[in-house]
C-alpha cells in the first residue's frame, strides 16, 4: 500500500509532525496539549514511519523489547514522582513543588513538565507496539 | 452555537448515519474518519483545543490505521 505518492508526502510531513508532537508534549502545561495528546501524535508518527519506510534504522535500533523497557522505566519514574507528591501531600510535608506556571516560561511549572513527557513516552510506545503487533504479528 | 458549529454538527450526524449504510468497508472507515475529524473541529469550536488535538490524533489517525490493518488481515484470510 506504499505508493511513491505516500512515500514522498510522508517524507515531507514527518519532520513537522515530530516537532509538533514534541511541542505539544513540552508545552502541555502552558498551552493546549499535554502528555496524552503529544504521545498519541508521536505514536502516529512512529506508526507512519514504520508503515512507509518499513523496519528501517529506527525499527532496528528500537526493538519491541527495548521499547517495552523504556515504557516500563517511564512508568516507574512516573509512579515514583507522582507517589512522592501524593505522599508528601498526605503527610503534610513539603515535596517537590508544583507551582501554577507562567506562560512563556517552560520550566516554571516544576513537576508537571517531566510528568507530561513520561506520559507521552508511555502512550507513544503503547500505540506503536499495538499497531506493529497488529500489522506484523510479532514485536 | 453559531452557524458554523451547526453545519459541522449536521455533517457529523450525516456521517454517523452514513457509516452504517455504506457497503464498502474501506469507504465506511473513511466516512468514520471524516466524522471524527468533524468532531475535532467541533471541540475546537466549543473552546476545548486540548481535546481537539487528542480527537484528531486518536480518532482520525490511529483508529483509522487500526481499522485499515484489520480489514486487510480479514481479506487476506478470506480470499
Amino acid at each position: 500500500m506504499t505508493t511513491p505518492i505516500i512515500r514522498r508526502i510522508v517524507g515531507w510531513l514527518l519532520p513537522f509532525l515530530w516537532i509538533f508532537s514534541f511541542y505539544i508534549m513540552l508545552f502541555g502545561h502552558l498551552s493546549p496539549g499535554g502528555g496524552f495528546s503529544g504521545g498519541s501524535v508521536l505514536g502516529a508518527c512512529l506508526i507512519l514511519d514504520r508503515h512507509v519506510n518499513g523496519a528501517n534504522a529506527f525499527g532496528a535500533r528500537f526493538t519491541g523489547e527495548r521499547l517495552l523497557k523504556l515504557s516500563l522505566a517511564a512508568l516507574l519514574l512516573y509512579g515514583i514522582l507522582k507517589g512522592q507528591s501524593f505522599l508528601a501531600g498526605v503527610l503534610h510535608m513539603n515535596g517537590l513543588p508544583i507551582p501554577l506556571g507562567t506562560p512563556g516560561n517552560i520550566l516554571s511549572s516544576g513537576l508537571i513538565l517531566p510528568l507530561n513527557v513520561l506520559v507521552g513516552i508511555v502512550v507513544a510506545v503503547a500505540f506503536y507496539l499495538i499497531a506493529t503487533l497488529f500489522e506484523e504479528g510479532h514485536l | 452555537m453559531n452557524t458554523f458549529s451547526m453545519l459541522i454538527l449536521g455533517l457529523m450526524i450525516i456521517g454517523s448515519v452514513a457509516v452504517s449504510y455504506v457497503k464498502n468497508l474501506m469507504s465506511a472507515v473513511i466516512v468514520f474518519m471524516i466524522y471524527s475529524l468533524m468532531m475535532a473541529v467541533l471541540w475546537e469550536q466549543l473552546n476545548a483545543p486540548d481535546l481537539a488535538i487528542t480527537e484528531a490524533a486518536v480518532g482520525a489517525g490511529i483508529t483509522t490505521v487500526l481499522f485499515v490493518l484489520a480489514i486487510r488481515r480479514v481479506r487476506r484470510k478470506v480470499s
